[in-house]
């Protein structure tokens, strides 16, 4: 990499920090172009802190990425008002990307989050669940508000061998199908859910299997479940 | 004078039964003629595809998308594109984009004639459904002129699509539609105004707009409802802001809001909007572009996540990817539209009748293939 | 009758055994083989020329060969008799848990239903099995025995789907008899006879005497009589025992072989004898339409075949357009609309008849 091109990209990731991420998006070169989204990343990464299985590239909405001041991102904000709300319910520093909830409350939280009118989250857009490594299980719900149209991520971890979350099926009504599908995949069991029950996978099935450390189990009714595909090809 | 109970009985609609879109097996609790409660069984056809996707790469995953939903596969390649695309923040050519909404669109209106068809096949009318294939293999064929395939396509790659529009293209485009649109009147005539139609499909299974965005039901079944809400307008993806085009919306306009008839209209509109778009579409597009000048050499998109949504023939389509860094994804989490439309349909069919009962999921449009995934 | 020369024809054959019983049965089982065998050849012409007819509306070819001798014959004319050495060759399978005697006894009650009012259809001045003088009275009496066997079927099947078809049947078949009885009746009123002849005397001299034309009410008569057969014979938009979307196969769900064939052998021969008591009470019979010309015995079959076919091709027109009835909405216009147009249309020739001779 010559020197001006060095030059270019320590200017370009300047600006890129600051927030105006045009100059990059404008360079006709598509190497030089990913080399200065490389290095932008890499100087946004040694600028952050240490924190959870937080990432560091943030994207609340779906437009260019522009930095935008913490009291606008939706995370950030509704954060914030939630903490207040509820003290110490928030498990991490509030960032742009997600929120990090306690299980505890989470019940009450969500009732919040549905009925204040200046929230008004009426739909679960999705509930993923996570293995996040170093024995804990995450849930993930996607909110969004058909009237404001806003939307944030809320993320509870749980650690494996108490994976319990209140459950939500009650105030978001998919809740019912996603959270049996997540404790399907994962394990994760949702208190106070009047149906707990396997979703997509058999009632007698072993194991979850969408955990990082699923081992399919040897046979199923006496079918056996082959691993190795010797002699398929 | 007190009132006589019965035995209920219970009955089991499915696995393999004429009119269920797919594996999908009904418990139906009845009394005579009229069900008390209803729960609908899935999983038959689960084949794994999140785990699958947690053991390749982001461009091998793409034809996996497609075997999902089956029937709209453009748009399940569409929608993973477009996340794995702002995942990475990738710009593709115009050309590209162009070209993937009038893909997109020709999906779009292929998926509604078989769903309308199939509907009018499970009321009981055998001709529309015959009609409406007839001209559904007209975009068939144009897709197997692009890339060869008719039902499953791998065509829209991360940064570009698989193969260039090919040469007369455009001219076959606009053939079938000038083909097409005074078909859409022939189909008026022969289903929606039927007066027979109308009695087994008006009033039954009305869905409230409260109760539907609870429930996470989306697409034409949410917009049956009332609720004007169509990602293609409200959360715009692609260039669709380029193009001019109504969010049609059911009116009640023979019942109640939000009955069946009403999501069966609101399909029919949103084929003459597609073919509206198509021509704003094909007349706009640059004529010359690489398609593949944007591939990249490599797919390793930066640690992060992301969960964005594309407005499919059936609903909002969501994926939620998480990515640390590596050319393997971690977690792809695919929300289908249908999922959530079948899980409404235990609170629909409450107190009708066994024949309402397959006139409102024919109404819900399902594929057991998103479903399961 | 038939029966009676049949029976003289044959004593002048046989002096030694004239006048005896046997001969009678001879002369009573000829007519009725024969008879059968137009049953038999009906149904193959049938399902041959629905599919067709399906197709062509449906924009497609339906069933074709390219020659005789090869799979289907030229233009799939062997298709029919493929299907019927088919079934013929296929498994008996019966149930286990189900009731295996009324299993066995319920497809031959439904083609009896059927096969038995064959006999008093006319189908030229001097071709019919048996004149009866309460011909039409005992066409419609007789043809609802089929009934019994829908029953019987959907009940023996031991299925619970069975069950369900075979209940709507019953009750669909049972109300829309009401009806299509009160528009029988408004041809009798004006015939003032029973007897199929005697409807079909009435009607000499070409279409103007024609009973659909005779005044407004036995115009609208005629339709609410077609529409009443249709609930009758199980056709769309009543095939909801049958409704293949819903309850896969309603009361024959779990036939297979032969004895589903007899099913259909049934609708088939039910949709011939309604469209024959059709013909005959409202299109005139076996006369022609231009008194006088074409008008000999031989030209009263080709009269009343046709006026037969049409009126099935218009069956199996409807059954490819409309969509199928819901049970109580289907059970609602039969009460709520035919009943009471029926007997305005009684009332109504009635009064026509007094005022305008």
């Amino acid at each position: 990499m010559s020197a001006d091109q060095e030059k270019l990209i320590t200017e370009l990731v300047g600006k890129g920090l600051a927030g105006d991420m045009d100059p990059i998006n404008a360079i006709e070169d598509r190497v030089l172009r990913s080399k200065a989204k490389a290095a932008l990343a890499k100087a946004k990464r040694a600028a952050k802190t240490a924190t959870t299985a937080a990432p560091t590239e943030e994207k609340p909405a779906t437009e260019t990425i522009a930095e935008t001041p913490p009291s606008d991102n939706p995370n950030k904000k509704f954060g914030k008002m939630i903490e207040d709300t509820f003290q110490g319910s928030l498990d991490a520093e509030l960032n742009d990307t997600h929120i990090q909830l306690k299980p505890d409350n989470w019940f009450e939280i969500a009732k919040w989050l549905k009925s204040e009118p200046s929230l008004y989250f009426d739909s679960l857009q999705c509930h993923t669940g996570m293995d996040v490594g170093e024995n804990m299980l995450e849930a993930r719900y996607n909110l969004h508000s058909m009237t404001h149209d806003h939307k944030i991520e809320i993320r509870i971890a749980v650690s494996r061998d108490k994976a319990n979350i209140p459950s939500i099926e009650q105030i978001w009504r998919i809740g019912d199908w996603f959270e049996r599908e997540t404790y399907d995949m994962f394990g994760i069991f949702f208190d106070g859910h009047r149906d707990h029950r396997r979703m997509l996978l058999p009632e007698d099935w072993e194991g979850y299997p969408l955990r990082k450390d699923y081992e399919v189990q040897e046979t199923y009714h006496g079918i056996a479940i082959p691993k190795v595909k010797v002699g398929w090809e | 004078m007190g009132v006589i109970h019965g035995e209920e009985m219970v009955l089991n609609i499915g696995p393999q039964h004429p009119s269920t879109h797919g594996v999908l097996r009904l418990k139906v609790k009845t009394d005579g003629e009229i069900i008390s409660e209803i729960t609908p069984v899935i999983g038959y056809l689960h084949r794994c595809f999140e785990k699958h996707c947690e053991n390749m790469t982001y461009d091998q995953v793409i034809p996996y998308t497609d075997r999902c939903d089956y029937l709209a596969a453009m748009a399940n390649n569409f929608g993973y594109v477009v996340a794995v695309e702002e995942l990475m923040e990738l710009k593709v050519p115009e050309k590209v984009e162009y070209i993937r909404v009038i893909m997109a669109e020709l999906q779009r209106i292929a998926s509604h004639l078989l769903a309308l068809g199939v509907y009018g096949l499970d009321i009981g009318a055998f001709t529309p459904f015959l009609f409406m294939l007839r001209d559904r293999e007209r975009i068939l064929d144009m897709f197997e002129m692009t890339c060869g395939a008719r039902l499953l396509y791998n065509y829209m790659w991360v940064g570009g699509v698989s193969h260039d529009l090919p040469k007369g293209f455009v001219e076959t485009a606009f053939q079938f539609l000038d083909y097409f649109e005074p078909q859409i009147e022939e189909y008026n005539n022969l289903l929606t105004y039927n007066k027979i139609f109308i009695e087994r499909t008006a009033d039954i299974g009305v869905l409230p707009a409260d109760v539907a965005i609870s429930y996470g039901v989306s697409g034409p079944n949410l917009r049956a409802s009332g609720v004007k809400w169509d990602l293609r307008k409200n959360d715009t993806y692609s260039i669709y802001d380029k193009f001019e085009f109504d969010v049609c919306i059911g009116d009640g306009g023979q019942g109640t809001l939000g009955d069946c008839w009403d999501r069966y209209y609101v399909r029919m509109l949103e084929v003459k909007e597609s073919v509206k778009i198509l021509r704003q579409a094909l007349a706009q597009m640059p004529k010359d572009g690489d398609v593949h000048q944007a591939l990249p050499k490599k797919i390793r998109p930066p640690k992060g996540s992301i969960y964005s949504r594309t407005e499919t023939p059936r609903g909002d389509l969501g994926f939620y990817i998480e990515s640390d860094g590596s050319p393997i994804p971690t977690r792809v989490k695919m929300r289908s539209p249908a999922f959530t439309a079948l899980s409404v349909l235990g609170e629909l069919a409450g107190g009708w009748m066994m024949s309402d009962v397959i006139s409102i999921l024919g109404s819900l449009d399902i594929v057991l293939g998103e479903i399961d995934r | 009758m038939t029966v009676d020369t049949l029976f003289s024809w044959l004593g002048g054959l046989i002096p030694a055994m004239e006048g005896s019983g046997t001969l009678l049965v001879i002369a009573i089982l000829i007519p009725c083989l024969v008879l059968f065998l137009v049953v038999a050849v009906n149904a193959i012409v049938m399902v041959y020329a629905e599919r067709k007819v399906a197709a062509f509306m449906q924009d497609r070819v339906g069933p074709m060969g390219q020659g005789v001798g090869l799979h289907a014959g030229k233009w799939g004319f062997l298709q029919t008799v493929a299907d019927a050495l088919k079934l013929l060759t296929k498994e008996d399978i019966i149930p286990e848990k189900a009731d295996r005697f009324l299993f066995i006894l319920a497809p031959f009650v439904i083609f009896i239903g059927a096969f038995v009012t064959i006999i008093a259809v006319p189908f030229g001045e001097t071709i019919i099995v048996a004149d009866f003088n309460i011909g039409i009275l005992y066409i419609l009496a007789m043809g609802s025995l089929g009934v019994i066997g829908i029953i019987l079927a959907g009940w023996s099947s031991n299925n619970k789907w069975s069950l369900y078809g075979g209940m709507r049947s019953a009750a669909q078949i049972v109300s829309y008899e009401i009806p299509a009885g009160l528009s029988i009746i408004v041809i009798i009123m004006l015939t003032e006879t029973l007897s199929m002849q005697g409807i079909i005397e009435y009607q000499a001299g070409g279409i103007g005497n024609w009973i659909i034309f005779a005044n407004p009410f036995t115009f609208i008569a005629f339709f609410i009589f077609f529409i009443s057969v249709l609930a009758e014979t199980n056709r769309t938009p009543f095939d909801i025992p049958e409704a293949e979307s819903e309850l896969v196969g309603g009361f024959h769900t779990e036939y297979s072989g032969m004895r589903w064939s007899f099913f259909f052998l049934s609708e088939y021969a039910n949709m011939l004898v309604v469209s024959a008591v059709a013909a005959t009470g409202f299109f005139g019979g076996w006369h022609s339409p231009i008194s006088g010309y074409f008008d000999s015995n031989g030209w009263g079959v080709f009269w009343m075949l046709s006026k037969i076919v049409s009126l099935i091709f218009v069956m199996m027109w409807f059954r490819w357009t409309f969509p199928r009835l819901r049970v109580d909405q289907l059970m609602n216009i039969c009460w709520k609309v035919f009943l009471p147009i029926s007997l305005i249309n009684i009332f109504g020739v009635g009064i026509w008849t007094l005022f305008f001779g």
